[in-house]
């Protein structure tokens, strides 16, 4: 039977951004490039985001609103300065706001880490609750075996969350009836069929993942490996998942303490991941924000160096400003060794 | 996952085929020729082979080829000196579960040991071809060769540990003998590569993983081999150290409570829990053997003995525990809950009557008779006051309670059998002509109603804006005060269960097996969790252990988790649970068909103590000022020190 092993080996690669963010560590990381969705082979160049699209004026002709390469590159095949960004900007204490960020860290060559958001704010007159979807994904193997598993996990589980709640919640056919799955299984679908997909097309790859779905206050969790997310108030911060690691089994049995566990040549061992088996148990969780509450998920990258109470601090701090907070959280892993890829998400619920 | 391109050399590059393996027909040491592969693996290969030293017999010899992986070239030799210890070590044992060790050599980064050839399966291979379980006795007797084979080991003038016992590692040749193989002697060539992490195996002792393993980690991995035959559940597919949740006799019920004991005692967490040598474990398991091979008789009560002692009502500890204050004797089956008003309970009962009893002394202050049996909960109108109370002649009552005169009555056109709330100056309540009603107390007259169509036998949940209502249909209906619609939830079958509401969701169970929790915002389903059987019970929520309990039809009590729907614990009693618990101070209070009313450990699940009535019990417990009231099918309320 194949047990899996994590692989902390070096892996050549010519990433740029990350070999930049890793000799300049003190340099603030401007934006979350890294995590952009696989371009699969393509070069990037400029090709504008949904988000950062700009407006246009309303006299302009079609024909030239469907070329988005005259629109940008100059005469001299140069690329000139976008002009200033429109983006939504959804006020915080009403909707649901976000920061993500992923970053290779200091001592890796590549970024085995993944990380999606999807966000949809509503004001209609109907209810129609605010809808995020959050996935960090930390994959592992050889080669480039890590960062496909972490990927395609993350594709997986964005599309057949979307499809199965999200786009049914909009016909508001959603969840209302035993015949259809509740969204817990919904979720626990999702990582399973990721768990299908990460064996079929990267076999020997595995990927931790912790997907989130906040539907309202309400948040709903898939979470396999040992990714993490925490809920956090004014009053504390609860880590809500459990890792499926050895040393996290050893110590609930009392075997070890969680200092030493610190320091166990086995830490990274986990007993649960995508890609390992056909059949995966996915362990759920669900819980009901406060108010104004922050959930934060994290790769080990974060967590492994940065304490809990550090955390709360920081994204109590930057409360309005949660891209803040995943810049100044990923920043102080960085500054203390920055040894695995670390990847961060922070969501607020609405007041 | 070993890399072998980091080979330096290539060994006996002629005798390997394409893959690494040694092909056929190829001859090593001038003596074993290569006639097929019996396994690959990460080291190295196991070969058939025959002994050509012996030309006249055909003797097939099984070849175990083991690469030196060490870059280093200090260090390829000292693991070859490591080997040639290990193989001397191996060549001097002898069991008859052991595989004689003929020779060993080495050729360049390959070293080899020739053994005895095992014509047969392995263990992890036959499990994986079994459409059934294994017979008990067989297991049995492999259980106790493996405990000898242990002993034999751990007594060696240098003890050996065999660190890997599981059943792959286990063969059984084709006359049904075992033989033990693999000792680890690969583990030679291993060494602890920097910054790669080898994954757990699952039949590895915590201690394990902590530092040198000792006698006792072979014992539990061979309770948790054990636990896989009989559960046919692998290990190495669970989280580590987990075979306590799963049960070996639920899994596979022939398995005697003594045998299941045994195992569960290897494979204690701590290693001075468990044997403290394989000869003791082997000793208990001839013990269960002899209890099986016994009369007849003795084998059915090894069947019968529950797993945990049972204590029974009447005995010193209970009685201590649990004290019945008063017993009140109605004139037939109380199958509902009691209510309470400044000093008086309130309880229907299949003899037609609400009975007003004073709390403290068990004495009658009035009794007020309707048409029909009375198979609801009181609940009480403090401004009035007076009590509600539905019966199957139709109506709701509300009865004043100083006089225990009729205050109103409001007629539907079907028994009422749905417990009725009052609040906000109104009462509702459902029937079985298919209605939800509301009310205004003060007069007795319906404010509104609303169609569920389909008969309602649960009590509706009154919220500060909402009214959220389970029918026969297996729909749950949300609806504003003013009766308008919100939303609707669809079990798959009936739910008489009352919804319990806890941080904005509503935990209900069907008759479907499932448990429901669903947000009240929108009636969307959070989670499910399934029962053996229907759920009539009412659930309730316990906020401290953050976890909902409920009985069920196939005669457990259930904690789930409310976070990650996960069974936190169950209970088993010997009957039917369709009564509701209740929660106070820690502990669960619950009937069962089984006529008994338990107090159970909310946190573990533990019995605390149990009373037993004369009949089934279907109310939910009354519990005020440590005292609690509950009615029995066997005509009785009782009053008990909870």
């Amino acid at each position: 039977m194949d047990w899996f092993r994590r692989f902390l080996g070096l892996q050549p690669t010519d990433n740029e951004e990350a070999t930049e963010s890793a000799v300049q560590p003190a340099k603030p990381i401007a934006t979350d490039a890294p995590t952009q969705p696989n371009p699969i082979g393509k070069k990037e160049n400029l090709a504008p985001s949904m988000e950062t699209l700009p407006k246009r004026p309303r006299d302009l002709p079609p024909s030239e609103l469907d070329t988005d390469e005259a629109d940008m590159i100059a005469a001299d095949g140069r690329t000139r300065k976008l002009p200033p960004l429109e983006t939504v900007q959804p006020e915080v204490g009403h909707q649901l706001v976000y920061g993500q960020l992923s970053d290779v860290g200091q001592m890796r060559d590549n970024n085995q880490d993944a990380v999606l958001s999807f966000v949809s704010s509503a004001s209609l007159s109907q209810a129609a609750p605010n809808f995020g979807l959050f996935v960090v994904a930390d994959g592992m193997g050889g080669h480039e075996n890590g960062e496909r598993a972490s990927a395609i996990a993350t594709r997986v589980i964005a599309k057949h969350v979307i499809d199965e709640i999200f786009i049914p919640s909009l016909s508001g056919e959603i969840g209302s009836s035993a015949d259809r799955p509740t969204i817990t299984e919904v979720l626990r679908e999702a990582v399973q069929q990721a768990n299908h997909v990460v064996s079929e097309q990267v076999p020997d790859g595995g990927t931790t993942v912790t997907t989130a779905a906040i539907i309202g206050h309400a948040a709903y969790l898939a979470h396999v490996g040992d990714s993490r997310a925490y809920l956090i108030t004014d009053e504390f911060i609860e880590q809500i998942t459990r890792d499926h690691s050895l040393v996290q089994r050893l110590i609930e049995l009392d075997q070890l303490t969680p200092e030493d566990a610190v320091e166990h040549p086995q830490r990274n061992v986990l007993y649960r991941a995508l890609g390992q088996n056909d059949h995966l148990d996915v362990d759920p969780v669900f819980r009901q924000l406060p108010p104004g509450a922050f959930l934060l998920i994290c790769s080990d990258g974060l967590w492994n160096l940065v304490k809990r109470e550090e955390i709360q601090q920081i994204v109590l701090e930057e409360r309005d400003t949660p891209q803040q907070a995943c810049q100044r959280l990923v920043e102080m892993a960085n500054d203390r060794g920055g040894t695995d890829n670390i990847t961060v998400i922070i969501v607020r619920v609405p007041n | 996952m070993v890399d072998t391109r980091q080979f330096a050399i290539e060994p006996n590059k002629d005798l390997l085929g394409v893959d690494g393996t040694l092909q056929q027909n190829s001859v090593l040491n001038n003596r074993y020729r290569i006639s097929g592969v019996v396994g690959v693996g990460g080291m190295g290969s196991v070969y058939q082979a025959r002994d050509l030293q012996f030309p006249d017999v055909e003797r097939y010899v099984a070849v175990k080829e083991m690469l030196n992986l060490s870059q280093n070239r200090d260090m390829r030799e000292q693991m070859k000196g490591n080997f040639e210890r290990e193989a001397n070590i191996l060549a001097s044992l002898s069991h008859p579960a052991i595989p004689a060790i003929y020779d060993y050599f080495t050729i360049k980064d390959r070293a080899y040991l020739v053994m005895e050839y095992i014509n047969g399966k392995n263990l992890e291979v036959i499990l994986s071809q079994l459409d059934e379980t294994l017979p008990i006795d067989m297991v049995l007797g492999w259980a106790i060769e493996l405990c000898d084979v242990l002993d034999y080991l751990h007594n060696r003038p240098t003890p050996i540990i065999f660190r890997d016992m599981k059943p792959s590692n286990i063969m059984i040749d084709v006359n049904g003998r075992l033989r033990l193989i693999d000792f680890g002697i690969a583990r030679v060539f291993q060494q602890n590569k920097k910054m790669t992490m080898i994954g757990t195996e699952g039949y590895s002792a915590p201690e394990q993983y902590k530092g040198s393993p000792m006698p006792q980690s072979d014992i539990y991995a061979l309770g948790a081999t054990l636990h896989q035959v009989f559960t046919n559940e692998d290990p190495r597919l669970h989280a580590p150290f987990t075979f306590a949740d799963r049960p070996i006799r639920e899994y596979n019920p022939n398995v005697p409570p003594m045998l299941e004991a045994v195992i569960m005692k290897a494979l204690a967490y701590d290693p001075l829990q468990r044997y403290a040598t394989a000869r003791e474990m082997k000793e208990a398991l001839e013990t269960v053997r002899r209890a099986m091979q016994g009369s007849v008789t003795a084998a059915i009560s090894l069947g019968e003995v529950p797993s945990e002692a049972v204590e029974e009502w009447g005995s010193e500890q209970t009685s201590s525990k649990s004290q019945l204050r008063w017993k009140f004797k109605v004139e037939d089956e109380i199958r509902s809950g009691a209510a309470h008003h400044e000093g008086t309970l309130f309880v229907g009962a299949r003899d037609h009557n609400l009975w007003a009893i004073y709390a403290d002394s068990g004495e009658l202050r009035w009794k007020f008779a309707t048409e029909a049996p009375i198979v609801t909960n009181p609940d009480i109108y403090r401004e009035g006051p007076t009590v509600l109370i539905g019966s199957d002649d139709h109506h709701l009552y509300s009865v004043d309670i100083p006089t225990g005169r009729l205050h109103w009555k409001l007629q539907t056109k079907g028994p009422v059998r749905s417990s009725p709330s009052v609040i906000h100056g109104h009462v509702f309540f459902g029937s079985d002509d298919g209605y939800l009603y509301a009310a205004r107390m003060s007069t007795g007259r319906a404010a509104w109603r609303y169609a569920v169509e389909a008969p309602i036998r649960s009590q509706p949940v009154v919220l500060e804006d909402m009214v959220i209502v389970a029918a026969e249909s297996g729909d749950v209906v949300a609806l504003d005060l003013s009766g308008q619609f919100k939303w609707r939830f669809s079990a798959k079958r009936t739910v008489i269960s009352t919804p319990a509401i806890h941080d904005g969701i509503a935990y209900f169970g069907s008759y479907d097996y499932h448990l429901y929790a669903v947000d009240i915002k929108n009636g969307w389903s959070i989670w499910r969790f399934r029962a053996g059987k229907p759920i009539i019970s009412s659930p309730v929520v316990v906020p401290e252990e953050e976890i909902v309990v409920f009985g069920c039809a196939d005669g457990y009590i259930y904690a789930v988790d409310l976070f990650n729907n996960r069974e936190r614990w169950k209970f088993q009693t010997d009957n039917q649970v369709v009564a509701s618990p209740a929660y106070e101070n820690g502990n669960i209070y619950i009937g069962s068909v089984d006529q008994n009313i338990y107090c159970i450990d909310a946190q573990k699940g533990r019995e605390l103590w149990r009373f037993q009535t004369e009949g089934p019990v279907t109310a939910k417990p009354f519990i005020l000022d440590g005292v609690m009231y509950i009615g029995s099918l066997d005509h009785n309320l009782y009053a008990i020190k909870a």
